[in-house]
């Protein structure tokens, strides 16, 4: 019973989402329970008929599936019902107890013809206020006319009564005439009197021809208005059952107890089956076990009548509790059954409201989800831990938690082929990582830090290429780790910073040993060592200055040496060798002073080796 | 009492004998020395001169006084290069002692006068040598 209920209840819901379209769920995977047979033809509803499972919450129906409980109608109609106030004023109490009161005469207790005129009258009371939408007026409507339908039957009835005296009247007539006395012998001769007979039979089918003729007329009219009368009654029977179907779809079920007890006072012949189409009438036969009837939904009417109330008193228990995620979802359930049943209706705002701020949460926390900021719905889930405490947060905690970790798995694939120069993976994680959790923090972090790293990398090569072209190694080698860092990605610059690097090298190794030598009082032994070098790196500064003080210090064996030098470019062979050989006096070490006179040596005696 | 005669020599003869000893120690030194230079006629290398612009100076003849310092290379047909320790100055020269005097034992620390001639690119090229 529980499951027709929630069937029908899910076309009505159908009717209502008709226009949003559907929410994609996973439902393609989930069971159907009770899949509806699929209809020969398209209709106006679709292939098939509508299915809610009420162990996924799931409404299937057209090849689409929705949430009962998450799709935007609902949450958009309950928020809406939470927030508004209760309906108790005078004018509301009024209609509930007009609506009892035709309840009651129509109850089979006290169901009377007096009764149900009072009932009747009662109903265009009832339709003047604002919450009944007028179906009393609508069903007011539907009894009237039933009523005259009932009075028109009764008309041809007594009709047919006259046709049948007149017919009784024809046959008496027919029956006379075709007996009426011969007057006259017939003739002795044969032929004769075979012609007086047939003579006879022509007159008595002339005296008959009237009677019968009118007869058939009256007996054709007759069952005419038979005819007739079962036709009217049937259509009034479908029409009113329409209205009772279109009230239990719509979940009027006051409305759908106040038809079917009119239906029942209306139509006495005890036909109650429900004249519906095909396809519903086999699904209500396969799912209630038997044809519909209009008992079948008086019965679905009070029965969901019931579930509202239960549900209400549930809601109001779980809240005691602060149990908000049940109690919410008792509330929700008997707001789409009984949305318009004065349980419903009568339930305090200060009530709602306590289901309101957790229903808020836990559609914000859906659309957090669904927009994948994990962020925020983690947030939203640890204040629905706070303030529901039987809020499940297995499953929103899982999704969270499953792209966080995915996320941080395509972050950190992304740092390593930015460290590595792979601009393809690195776009393609960055964009798997950004698809999965748009509004990760880390992501705009790390993306940060990559076009920062990227920034830094690039300013550090217009440095280094700019210092290169300026000799400058010495600010080179001061920033070294910076351009190693930078030009790790272009192999020609790793190669000129590696000469670099290694030039100074030489030039710091020069100075740190002239350095030493000097602290032993052999200055010429100083200037030489970083003479050597300044040769070949004659712009490095410090090198440059630390040449110029030891030449200050080694004055004389510079001077004797340079002079030399000067000497030999002139090609003063015998005074470049006389200086060079004072400068080896001088300094006895002295490489430069050994090399040239070693040259010219070579330029003197040329054979010699 | 009869005085006696004054037998001792008068202070002025001893002052003069001392210079005139003094002197005649000079000059035997002087002459011993002017005797010893065989190349006492020949002009001294003016070294400094030499060492500012050998080349101006090729084709003189001169003699330097200087002690060897080492040798710096050795040809059998060339003759042999040393470098000296002239005696006045201090400086360091280069001759090139030629393959004639390959008899003669050459020595660092030997000092020597030697004959020379300012050759080409201002060689100091040995004509003669003599060990002092």
């Amino acid at each position: 019973m529980k499951l027709t209920l929630a069937v029908l209840l899910g076309m009505s819901s159908a009717l209502c989402v008709w226009a949003q379209g559907p929410e994609p769920q996973p439902a393609p995977a989930a069971p159907r329970a009770n899949p509806p047979t699929p209809a020969s033809s398209p209709g106006f509803l679709g292939k098939d008929l509508p299915a809610f499972n009420p162990g996924n919450e799931l409404f299937t129906w057209d090849g689409k599936n929705w949430s009962i409980s998450n799709n935007r109608v609902f949450e958009a109609r309950f928020e809406k019902y939470l927030n508004a106030p209760e309906e108790s004023s005078e004018d509301e109490k009024k209609y509930r107890r007009i609506i009892r009161e035709i309840l009651d005469k129509l109850s089979p207790k006290t169901f009377s013809t007096k009764s149900v005129d009072e009932a009747f009258r009662l109903l265009s009371k009832a339709s003047d206020f604002e919450i009944d939408a007028h179906l009393c007026d609508s069903l007011g409507d539907a009894v009237y006319s039933a009523w005259r339908a009932m009075d028109a039957n009764q008309r041809l009835a007594q009709a047919n009564e006259g046709l049948e005296q007149e017919r009784k009247q024809h046959e008496w007539n027919s029956q006379m005439a075709a007996n009426e006395d011969h007057v006259e012998a017939p003739p002795h001769n044969k032929d004769a009197a075979a012609a007086w007979n047939k003579e006879q039979q022509l007159k008595r089918d002339t005296r008959m021809h009237p009677y019968v003729t009118r007869l058939a007329e009256v007996m054709a009219l007759i069952k005419s208005n038979q005819l007739k009368k079962e036709l009217s009654e049937l259509q009034t029977k479908i029409e009113f059952q329409a209205l009772i179907m279109q009230l239990f779809l719509q979940r009027r079920f006051e409305h759908v107890l106040i038809a079917t007890r009119f239906y029942r006072g209306v139509f006495g012949d005890g036909d109650t089956q429900l004249r519906v189409g095909k396809d519903a009438k086999s699904f209500f036969a396969r799912t209630a076990g038997a044809p519909p009837t209009v008992s079948t939904l008086d019965a679905l009417a009070n029965e969901a009548i019931r579930d509202v109330r239960e549900g209400v008193q549930a809601y109001e228990f779980l809240v005691e509790k602060n149990e908000l995620e049940s109690a919410s979802k008792r509330l929700g359930e008997a707001f789409v059954v009984g949305e318009y049943l004065p349980e419903i209706r009568t339930l305090p705002r200060e009530k709602k409201r306590l289901a309101l701020e957790f229903t808020q949460q836990a559609n914000q926390l859906v659309s957090a989800i669904e927009v994948k900021d994990y962020t925020l719905a983690e947030k939203l889930v640890h204040q629905l831990e706070s303030s529901a405490k039987d809020f499940d947060n297995s499953k929103p905690m899982a999704a969270i938690e499953t792209a966080k970790t995915v996320s941080a798995m395509h972050l950190a694939k992304a740092r390593n082929a930015a460290v590595s120069g792979d601009k393809t993976t690195l776009e393609d994680e960055l964009k798997a990582a950004t698809e999965i959790w748009p509004r990760n923090p880390a992501l705009a972090q790390v993306s940060g830090l990559i076009f920062k790293q990227a920034d830094v990398q690039q300013q550090a090569l217009v440095d280094f290429d700019q210092l290169l072209s300026q000799h400058n190694y010495r600010q080179i080698l001061e920033n070294r780790v910076r351009f190693i860092a930078a030009s790790a990605l272009y192999p020609d610059r790793q190669e000129k910073l590696a000469k670099v690097l290694h030039d100074m090298e030489i030039i710091e190794g020069a100075i740190i040993r002239s350095s030493e030598i000097a602290k032993h009082g052999d200055y010429a032994g100083a200037w030489e060592t970083v003479e050597k070098v300044s040769r070949q790196f004659s712009d490095d500064s410090k090198l440059n200055q630390v040449r110029a003080d030891l030449t200050t210090e080694a004055a004389e064996f510079v001077r004797t040496l340079r002079t030399a030098q000067q000497m030999e470019e002139r090609d003063q062979v015998g005074s470049s060798l006389g200086w060079y050989l004072k400068a080896q006096k001088i300094y006895p070490a002295s490489e430069f002073a050994k090399e040239g006179v070693d040259r010219l040596t070579k330029k003197v005696m040329p054979t010699e080796g | 009492m009869p005085r006696r005669a004054n037998s001792s020599a008068h202070p002025l003869w001893i002052i003069g004998a001392i210079v005139v000893l003094i002197f005649s120690i000079g000059g035997g030194y002087f002459f011993f020395k002017t005797a010893n230079d065989p190349y006492r006629t020949l002009t001294p290398l003016d070294v400094h001169a030499y060492l500012e612009n050998s080349n101006s100076l090729r084709g003189n003849v001169y003699k330097l006084d200087a002690t060897v310092a080492d040798s710096l290379a050795w040809s059998p047909v060339a003759g042999r290069l040393y470098s000296v320790d002239v005696t006045s100055g201090g400086d360091m020269l280069a001759v090139m002692i030629p393959a004639q005097f390959n008899q003669i034992n050459i020595q660092k620390g030997q000092r020597f006068y030697f004959r020379l001639e300012v050759g080409e690119r201002g060689i100091l090229q040995v004509k003669d040598l003599k060990k002092v």
